[in-house]
């Protein structure tokens, strides 16, 4: 991915002085989150280059003050979305939805009148695959989807990803671990093109997509009451600290007995002492506490 | 269809917890929610810091605990590192590891200065938590300090944690200091133990 009409930078140029990329790292970790360590080098330099190229910066000093006080953000948001990694794909960790299905959903909704609100977010959804997943996991396999009133909100910082997921066009790489009956159930054919295909606008109007930023409590306050939160593949890219807040947040988001579930390498016990894991028979989740005690 | 378009914030934010209320009236709050807000929002606020540990100190949620020390994690200074190390003497285990843990997260450099002197505090039990922490700092003279443990305290629980901690580090120029701990202790068959596990490490065995 390079900066829109510049050419790359020079692959052999020295990239960014030690104190420079200190001071860019710092204030990206800052404002999202993400951590980039001197062994992400390789990945930082030459986006930051082609973003200080593109907008005419001559030092470092001289592009942080736009990212810091343009009125717009523009340019931030530009940067973060040269920055984040949003590799994703349908029915990834599959198994994550089983347990969603068979096993947390008929928890969640335990005393729970009919017509009832179920409440799931997809916090970094990236291009749309996740949340798109669990609606279709919802309407093919949860027994009781027709007894309830299920909002899907999928969120991500990174403008451009979430402007695809609402968009909803995918290639086959992406969709390879969806059965076909599945795709020629719930996608359409773009066009003529074989390798493109659409999800259908039931399901793109049934999501709320929102730009979040996870790290970022103001933003975070619309989202309460949550049943289940689906944080995957995400704070791997957080420091330990950053982690630890970022399941604060959740803690804050979730209703009482609500579930994180996380990606498969991730674990909350390492994060946070808020949560209390489930083992299900799928997978492990982790559950907030009804205040005080234990679930 | 049984997904229906979502309809965010359609339970109502309590006043307390709204942007404009202030933060540090809202650490006493009757309500752990409005709490917890109170202390994420005072984590960018460095001279926070004595309103926080003042509630930490009374406070029972566990929630709300977390989110005053991840508070004082993010600021990070040598202020919050000082007002966190007296609740390593609390009786509530639950407390003093969430501590320990939140110490260890926090910047070196914050760290050294309040935690190394408590290497020669009287209560070996702060000691044994003084040399835990200063196993995790990322400084130069950490092998130092330890292997200054292991030559001077009484104590042979403290010494023993000082070897973990060195196992850990892996560094073989703490050798010498543990061979004449050997000697220290030579009755002590825990010490020899240790040693041998300690020295099986450097050798990446
Ligand atoms: C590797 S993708 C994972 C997508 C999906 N959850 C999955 O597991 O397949 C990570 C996503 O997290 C997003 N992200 C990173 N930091 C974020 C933040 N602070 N707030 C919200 N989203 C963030 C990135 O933009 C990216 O789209």
């Amino acid at each position: 991915m390079t900066a829109g009409m510049n050419a790359p930078p020079d692959e052999s140029s020295p990239g960014l002085p030690p104190a420079d990329y200190e001071m860019l790292c710092d204030f990206l970790r800052e404002r999202t989150g993400l951590s980039f360590t001197e062994a992400k080098r390789y990945f930082v330099d030459r986006r930051v280059a082609a973003r200080m190229a593109a907008v005419g910066a001559a030092t470092v000093r001289e592009y942080m003050r736009l990212l810091r006080f343009q009125a717009s953000g523009e340019e931030l948001q530009l940067l973060v979305n040269l920055m984040t990694v949003n590799e994703t794909y349908f029915f990834r960790e599959k198994y994550q939805f089983d347990c969603l299905v068979n096993s947390a959903l008929d928890e969640v909704v335990r005393g729970r009148p009919p017509g009832a609100r179920v409440r799931i977010w997809s916090a970094g959804c990236s291009t749309g695959e996740e949340p798109y997943s669990i609606a279709i996991m919802l309407l093919e396999h949860w027994r009781r989807v027709d007894e309830f009133e299920i909002e899907l909100y999928a969120s991500d910082i990174d403008s451009s990803v979430l402007a695809r997921a609402q968009e909803g066009i995918y290639e086959e790489r992406s969709l390879q671990g969806l059965p076909a009956h599945l795709r020629a159930k719930y996608f359409r054919r773009v066009g003529s093109d074989p390798d493109r295909w659409r999800i259908i606008e039931e399901l793109r109007e049934s999501i709320d997509f929102s730009h979040v930023n996870i790290v970022d409590p103001e933003q975070l306050r619309a989202f309460r009451g949550i049943d289940v939160i689906f944080c995957r593949n995400l704070l791997i890219y957080f420091d330990d600290l950053g982690r630890r807040e970022a399941a604060s947040m959740f803690y804050d988001a979730l209703a009482p007995n609500g579930f994180v579930c996380l990606g498969h390498s991730e674990s909350m016990s390492r994060i946070s002492s808020l949560f209390v894991p489930r083992r299900f028979p799928d997978a492990i989740l982790y559950q907030k506490p009804v205040q005080g005690g234990l679930p | 269809m049984a997904l229906v378009k979502a309809k965010k914030n359609a339970a109502p934010v309590p006043a307390a917890e709204a942007p404009g209320a202030d933060p540090r009236a809202g650490l006493s709050d009757s309500d752990a929610a409005v709490r917890r807000q109170a202390a994420h929002r005072l984590a960018q606020d460095p001279g926070a810091v004595s309103p926080l540990a003042d509630r930490l100190a009374i406070e029972t949620e566990p929630g709300v605990r977390e989110a005053i020390l991840t508070a004082l994690v993010r600021i990070g200074t040598g202020e919050a590192v000082e007002a966190l190390l007296p609740l390593l003497a609390r009786e509530d285990a639950g407390l003093r590891n969430a501590v320990l843990e939140s110490v260890q997260q926090m910047p070196g450099e914050s760290v050294a200065p309040s935690v190394v002197p408590l290497l020669g505090h009287a209560d070996s039990d702060l000691r044994i938590f003084a040399v835990q922490l200063v196993g995790k700092l990322r400084h130069p003279e950490r092998p130092a300090w330890l292997a200054g443990v292991l030559e001077q305290d009484p104590h042979v629980n403290v010494c023993l944690a000082a070897v973990e901690a060195l196992g850990e580090i892996g560094d073989p120029a703490a050798l010498p200091a543990l061979e004449r701990l050997l000697l220290r202790f030579p009755e002590d068959p825990m010490v020899g133990f240790s040693v041998d596990a300690a020295r099986r490490r450097f050798r990446g065995g």
